[in-house]
């Protein structure tokens, strides 16, 4: 036996490698895709729902569909206006508080059953819902009456309620959910408040949300329980039974999962029948429609949802989506292959049959693979290269609606003063960061509001060393002195790194002021940052709509990213009043002196507003830079002839 | 060898644990939570998520319940690649990173003992002078350097392979090039000495002296000695090759087990990495078994305890 494994053994080494190799060999040549795009970071999930982030965004575009959809304006290409999609149509109230969406008659899901208004509140309701954990569940929670309090399962007495019983067919499953008991709360038993820690460390924190938590699990909801009608409808004038739920329940009270506003009541999303969808807003919106057309709005499937739960539903062989693409198959960090959905009611428009959106989390790979010819569009290139790629034609480098700033912590007594902020900012030289340490045609930053059509920024704070000295001087600091030093906060990067080093050189230069520049670990980052224990801090924004309101209404006193400690009562009643100005002018003005309270009292130094690196080859037309880059899969037009010759050309493929 | 066999796999479940435990605890003492985000959750609603992968209960309770479903193969769904469970991205990313594998292990091994035989036979010419001076570059070059010079070279400069990506045999080429250069390198050299001391034995004297083709002394009597320091090798050959994957999978965007292991880290994916560790752990443990048993066949004074 020995013998003949010792002189086997080379052979089975031998033939172990040639298994392998045709184990290897057999995964087979995947037919290339009629279009292939580098897609970023691994998309986290295909459930509107839950999805965050551009990547997911591609994705979801093109496997979904909302009410509306962004796409290029017919006069200007590189504008996106949101366009009826899922809804052929809408009607607006005469006060800009409800619309009225009429769904297309020939939308439909991708196993052919019809999309349905009811669809849509299923929809909704689902990414409301505090049990789904959603993380853009604000696009209709801050808009739409009653949502807000639904998604953060606030109930007073007085409110109609809903009741979920503990008897959901899984336990973990958030649909199909329980028996839903509907009824009116009459008061809440709490117990009595825990003590919580008073420090401001994470562990303290923690330990007061835990504690917190907890205390609420055991609050008594005393609901007065309303029969059921025939129709499976609430008789909500009969009289009903008083029954007492809780999370915890304690002695004779009924145990229930969730005890909500009752959606149906007071959440103001209808559906009267099939093809009408109402939701009515608590101020006018102008730029509803365009939210409508955010992912976290689109519209699932409520019978796949329910037959499959949650993730299951997601998997490729279960999926029943209603945009341009069906979902083919995922490989994890390889790629979503994406196949042309037959029964999108615009199929006959929409021409390439296969998409790839390839997970590459390298930029210099994506180059790689796009010079290769692997890909037709690479949504994201090396930085340093960015010089190199402006002298080619098919390299676009549009302005986004993003923007770098630093904030500033107003409490911390150097910085209190307007005039040492202002001065703060006026000795960045951003010109020099945007040229020699970010390098990729971002746009200096004079104002907060990346560049919009109709809008007239701020302007102001521009680099003069002379006046920023003078300001410091006046506010007691001349030439530096006795100012303390400065402590500088950035998440470990290099590049915050880079640029936090030409800033403490500007202000050491031009101010005389010490820094110290202080990098930290994401998460241990955002903790400081929203415990407003730094003084001086990098960030960023992304605005999630074409509109000031979403860089701006960030700044109010209290606002979940305000992180400042600043807090202005004019600003915060501009930003109140522009919600209910009719007149978009007039709206624009309002932001218009928002923004110029916030360059005065500059509790945030803008420094840069960010741009989008597209490379994409010639031959795939239709394609346009612009503001919220985003860029409709479904109209890409390709000639195929051309490809071919393009690429034969260039001696590749 | 069956007691030995049956030794070792009570051992790698007491070592399983350990990693197990160790590797629990360090990912949750780690500052950040797969949540951390710059748009802040309402306390409510992270509850409701933290609750649903069991990160609201207390650290220990959540190692027992963890432990427990590890110990039935089950790691739970991933965080941060929501709609996947752990078992379904091993099951995706292992054949891939194995495939990798197995052609770089191959690639150093062909190359490696060719370049280690024809040296030491070739002791002190050009040939042998040339080879190692390769091989001690190959050593010193890290495989991501030797990854950028392969990309220009191969796929810009000639164009022979594509960039990067998978699917076909020869997206695999470069990356199995570069992941066993560093080794086939080392194995030369290995080789090259160990047949070096070998050749100047008795025996292999003797068996010349019986008037054997050079051929099959070198085959037949000297490798067999000469391959036990290679052998020996392949155990931390084979972590290297599994570890330093995780930078080329990144470079040549290969859906491999060392991306995973990465950005699960990175992200405090905690099912995700755990999940991921344990079946790095079961592999090495594995391989140095195999290895431990090979000496046997290649060398019967080696007894199995």
């Amino acid at each position: 036996m020995k013998h003949v494994g010792q002189k086997a053994a080379p052979y089975i080494l031998v033939a172990l490698a040639l298994a392998a190799m045709a184990w290897a060999v057999s995964f087979g040549t995947l037919e290339p895709a009629d279009f292939t795009f580098s897609n970023g970071v691994e998309i986290q999930t295909v459930d509107p729902s839950l999805a965050t982030g551009q990547p997911e965004g591609r994705i979801l575009n093109a496997l979904y569909e909302g009410l509306y959809r962004m796409l290029p304006s017919d006069d200007d290409r590189t504008r996106l206006v949101p366009m009826p999609a899922a809804a052929e149509s809408h009607i607006l109230s005469k006060d800009g508080k409800t619309y009225t969406f009429k769904i297309r008659p020939t939308a439909k899901w991708s196993d052919g059953s019809p999309v349905t208004a009811q669809d849509f509140v299923f929809s909704w309701r689902r990414t409301l819902h505090p049990g789904t954990g959603s993380k853009y569940a604000y696009p209709i929670g801050d808009y739409v009456v009653g949502a807000g309090k639904y998604n953060l399962s606030k109930v007073d007495p007085g409110d109609k309620v809903e009741v979920e019983l503990d008897d959901r067919p899984k336990k973990e499953q958030l649909f199909p959910r329980g028996t839903i008991l509907s009824g009116i709360l009459k008061e809440i038993l709490k117990p009595k408040e825990p003590k919580y820690p008073t420090g401001k460390t994470k562990e303290d924190k923690e330990e007061k949300k835990t504690l917190e938590g907890d205390w609420k699990k055991k609050w008594t909801y005393v609901v007065e329980v309303k029969p059921s009608t025939d129709k499976g409808g609430v008789d909500w004038n009969a009289k009903g039974e008083t029954r007492r739920f809780s999370k915890e329940p304690e002695g004779d009270v009924e145990m229930c999962l969730h005890t909500l506003l009752h959606f149906d009541e007071s959440v103001a999303i209808d559906a009267p029948d099939d093809r009408t969808f109402v939701v009515k807003l608590n101020y006018r919106t102008p730029y509803f429609l365009e939210l409508t057309a955010f992912y976290p709005l689109y519209p699932m499937n409520p019978k796949c949802v329910l037959e499959h739960g949650t993730p299951n539903w997601t998997r490729p062989e279960n999926i029943v989506t209603n945009g341009p693409y069906k979902l083919k198959f995922r490989r994890i960090r390889d790629r979503v292959r994406m196949v042309k959905n037959q029964w999108y009611w615009g199929a006959d428009e929409v021409q390439l049959e296969t998409i790839d959106a390839m997970a590459v989390k390298s930029p210099s790979t994506s180059l790689n693979m796009y010079m290769n010819g692997q890909l037709d569009w690479a949504t994201n290139v090396p930085s340093s290269m960015v010089p190199e790629l402006t002298k080619r034609d098919d390299f676009s480098n549009a302005p986004m609606l993003t923007i770098y700033l630093y904030r500033l912590n107003v409490n911390h007594e150097s910085l209190s003063d307007p005039r040492v902020r202002r001065a703060l900012n006026m000795a960045i030289d951003k010109r020099k960061i945007c040229e020699k340490v970010t390098k990729a045609g971002q746009i200096p930053a004079r104002n907060f509001v990346p560049p919009m059509t109709d809008y007239l920024p701020a302007l102001g704070g521009e680099f003069d060393p002379e006046e920023a000295k003078r300001l410091l001087a006046s506010a007691g600091y001349p030439g530096g002195k006795d100012f303390p030093a400065l402590d500088l906060l950035y998440n470990t990067l290099d590049d915050h790194r880079d640029i936090a080093q030409v800033v403490a050189n500007d202000w050491k230069t031009h101010l005389g002021i010490d820094v110290n520049l202080r990098n930290l670990e994401w998460g241990v980052y955002l903790n400081e940052v929203s415990n407003i224990e730094y003084e001086v801090a990098r960030g960023g924004w992304i605005g999630d709509y074409l509109d000031p309101n979403t860089f701006l209404d960030m700044w109010i006193t209290g606002g979940t990213n305000n992180e400042t400690n600043w807090s202005n009562k004019k600003y915060d009643q501009l930003i109140i009043d522009a919600r209910s100005e009719s007149d978009p002018a007039k709206r624009m003005k309002i932001f218009h002196r928002a923004e110029r309270i916030l360059m005065d009292e500059m509790p945030v130094i803008p420094v840069y507003f960010q741009v989008s690196k597209n490379l994409i080859r010639p031959y795939a037309k239709n394609f346009h830079p612009n503001l919220q880059d985003i860029h409709p899969l479904h109209i890409l037009r390709i000639d195929p002839e051309e490809k071919r010759r393009v690429l034969r050309a260039e001696g590749i493929r | 060898m069956i007691a030995f066999l049956l030794k070792r796999l009570g051992w790698m479940i007491v070592t399983l644990w350990a990693v197990y435990t160790i590797t629990f605890f360090l990912i949750h003492a780690v500052p950040g939570g797969p949540f951390d985000s710059e748009r802040k959750l309402s306390a409510d609603v992270q509850r409701n998520v933290e609750a649903r992968y069991k990160l609201d209960l207390p650290v220990h309770e959540q190692y027992f319940y963890h432990l427990g479903r590890a110990a039935q193969f089950d790691f739970g769904p991933s965080i941060k690649l929501a709609d996947f469970s752990v078992n379904e991205v091993i099951a995706q990313g292992f054949p891939i990173s194995v495939s990798l594998g197995i052609f770089a292990m191959t690639f150093a091994l062909v190359v490696g003992l060719t370049a280690g035989i024809i040296s030491s036979l070739r002791r002190n010419t050009w040939l042998d002078v040339t080879f190692m001076g390769i091989a001690t570059v190959g050593i010193a070059v890290p495989n991501f350097v030797l990854a950028s010079l392969c990309v220009m070279l191969f796929v810009f400069h000639w164009q022979i392979f594509p960039a990067a990506g998978w699917g076909s045999l020869r997206q695999l080429v470069l990356p199995a090039l570069c992941l066993g250069a560093p080794f086939a390198a080392y194995i030369a050299r290995l080789s090259r000495t160990g047949l070096l001391e070998v050749l100047n034995q008795d025996y292999i004297r003797t068996a010349y002296a019986k008037g054997l083709m050079p051929r099959r002394v070198v085959m037949h009597h000297a490798m067999r000695g000469a391959i036990v320091p290679v052998v020996s090798y392949l155990g931390p050959a084979t972590a290297g090759i599994l570890t330093g994957s995780l930078v080329l999978e990144r470079i040549f965007a290969l859906p491999g087990m060392g991306s995973h292991f990465i950005e699960a880290a990175s992200q405090r994916d905690y099912p995700l990495a755990l999940g991921m560790t344990m079946v790095y752990t079961v592999l090495l443990f594995v391989m140095n078994t195999i290895v431990d048993l090979s000496y046997s066949w290649l060398d019967p004074r080696v007894k199995l305890n």
